[in-house]
């Protein structure tokens, strides 16, 4: 048998360049417009399904069918998967009405500005180990890592979302979403603070707040395990920040209506209501970088890019779906219980957890 | 009497908070697994136009007006049954008619217009319990829906008709002796 020789086109060229080549455009470049593709669709379609995971799921969590009738020509149910698009379709042909005595420039502009921070939060998350090709490295996240914001980005963004509630709430000019959105604002200043803490000793114990180095630093043991009660207190606040049950303060739909959105309507609420999900979505991913490894991979020191990639979605598919799993197991608190949880236990524990970090790190020198 | 509320005593474990949450989060995903994998013909909903559900033993659904073998209107007109509705829903016109055949024995009476408003019938069933002549029933059907308000008033043939595709007979619309008044 003669042995094999290399022959010169099977030399290894990364596929990423071929495309780039074809298209004209540099690899860095055209690195940059899949990332920006992915970051800014990947959240959007995986927010879609959840709006499918949620009503099929929480169907199924309290033993009913929940909607299987929308079918592609009539024909292939598939599921209930063609009632996102019907949705869709409804929202977009429906009547876009304004109330009255709405702040209009308000009412228009309160779904861009829910929606903007729901979809930008994503930006510095890594999606992927940073994997070589020829004598590049890709980095898997929109923002190279060292941009100098790290993760206090998403923090800050996330904080933002507050004002496209106020806006909504301030703009329809309706007792409800006043209410609502008052109840909204100040449930989320109380628990941004726990959250903050929280994140901070992740911080710490990183030595750093770029989203690379904390997954760097969770390379044998996933920060789960060390800070458990941050953990706990980051999540509690995540449905805070994201106003899903328990925390749905600002809709309440049996106590105010619809809260917030009450006046909104058409492709105004189907952007509200998206950013909800997109919103889950950034959650479930700040929890899995900062407590769960990110991409890492249990056992596998270097997944690879694939791998990393689909061990990190699966993360936040998990997490979307513990989302879900906890809006429809738990009812909603009273609001007095609401605040005495943040600042009365979240806070002394997220404090706690934090000065325990710190006092662990002082002890190792 | 005043009732005394018990104080519910809470474990250490219950005022964590996460432990009960963990608990109810597996008593919902119980759920979940146990409806995810049941066949759907064996879950608890019926997919109603696809699926229809066995009404059971006397279910009170719309009603048929009974017939001899000869399709002979059973009903001999007595009114009782429109005295005995609740709703008062039932209008009956009585008519004469000489020829008795074998299977009426010796009736002379029956209705010529015997109408129900369906809208405003309440299916409570007295009518049958106060007929005679075991002459009108209520049986299974409750897809009673119609466009406008006056197919919902079932005459008499209608009634009698309602269930003939289901049991096999013949649609009637006619009397099998005329109407006459005795000489
Ligand atoms: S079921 Fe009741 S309401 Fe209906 S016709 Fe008979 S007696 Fe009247
Ligand atoms: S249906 Fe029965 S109760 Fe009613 S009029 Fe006829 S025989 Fe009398």
């Amino acid at each position: 048998m003669p042995t094999q020789r290399p022959r010169p086109w099977s030399r290894p060229i990364p596929p990423a360049t071929v495309i780039a080549r074809a298209l004209h455009l540099a690899p860095e470049t055209f690195w940059m417009v899949v990332k920006v593709l992915i970051v800014l669709l990947g959240p959007l379609s995986l927010a879609a399904l959840l709006t499918w995971v949620e009503r099929r799921g929480s169907a199924m969590l309290q033993d009913r069918i929940g909607p299987n009738r929308a079918a592609i020509l009539g024909r292939w149910r598939l599921l209930g998967f063609p009632q996102i698009v019907a949705d869709g379709l409804k929202a977009f042909l429906k009547e876009d009405l304004v109330p009255p005595h709405a702040n209009r420039v308000l009412f228009w502009l309160a779904p861009i500005l829910a929606f903007l921070p729901a979809a930008l939060g994503f930006a510095v998350i890594p999606f992927g180990q940073s994997f070589q090709s020829g004598d590049r490295t890709y980095h898997m996240s929109l923002l190279d890592p060292g941009n100098g914001m790290g993760m206090l980005y998403p923090m800050a963004i996330g904080a933002l979302a507050v004002y496209g509630v106020l806006a909504a709430a301030w703009g329809s000019n309706n007792k409800w979403s006043i209410l609502g959105g008052m109840r909204a604002s100040a449930q989320m200043v109380s628990y941004e603070l726990a959250m903050s803490l929280a994140v901070l000793a992740v911080f710490l114990t990183t030595g750093g707040y770029d989203p690379h180095e904390i997954i760097e630093s969770q390379r044998g043991l996933w920060n789960v395990v060390p800070q458990v009660v941050g953990f706990l207190v980051f999540f509690t606040c995540m449905f805070a920040e994201t106003g899903r049950l328990p925390f749905d303060f600002a809709e309440g739909e049996s106590e105010i209506v619809a809260g917030y959105l009450t006046e909104f309507g058409s492709m105004k609420f189907a952007l509200m209501y998206l950013s909800e999900y997109i919103h889950i979505v950034t959650a479930s991913a700040l929890v899995a970088t900062l407590y769960f490894g990110g991409w890492r991979v249990p056992f596998v020191a270097d997944p690879g890019p694939i791998l990393s990639v689909l061990a990190f979605l699966a993360k936040v598919v998990f997490f979307a779906w513990v989302f879900v799993w906890v809006r429809w197991t738990l009812p909603r608190f009273r609001y007095d219980q609401l605040m005495r949880l943040g600042w009365k236990v979240l806070l002394p524990l997220s404090l706690g957890n934090f000065l325990l970090q710190a006092f662990l790190i002082y002890r190792r020198g | 009497m005043a009732v005394i509320v018990k104080k519910v005593e809470l474990s250490w474990l219950d005022r964590t908070y996460v432990w009960p949450v963990l608990k109810g989060m597996a008593i919902t995903f119980g759920h979940f697994l146990r409806q995810i994998t049941t066949p759907s013909r064996k879950r608890f909903t019926i997919q109603y136009p696809d699926w229809k559900k066995e009404m059971p033993e006397g279910y009170r659904g719309l009603h048929e007006l009974k017939r001899f073998e000869d399709g002979a209107i059973k009903c001999v007109a007595c009114f009782m049954c429109a005295e005995a509705c609740p709703a008062r829903c039932i209008t009956i016109e009585a008519e004469e008619f000489s020829d008795l055949t074998h299977t009426q024995g010796f009736e002379e009476k029956r209705p010529k217009v015997f109408k129900i408003d369906m809208l405003r019938c309440i299916y409570c069933g007295y009518c049958e319990e106060a007929c005679p002549k075991d002459a009108i029933w209520l049986r299974k059907d409750y897809e009673l829906a119609a466009y406008d308000r006056l197919s919902m008033q079932y005459g008499k043939w209608d009634l009698m008709n309602t269930y003939a595709d289901q049991d096999g007979k013949l649609r009637l619309s006619e009397d099998p002796t005329p109407a006459a008044p005795r000489p």
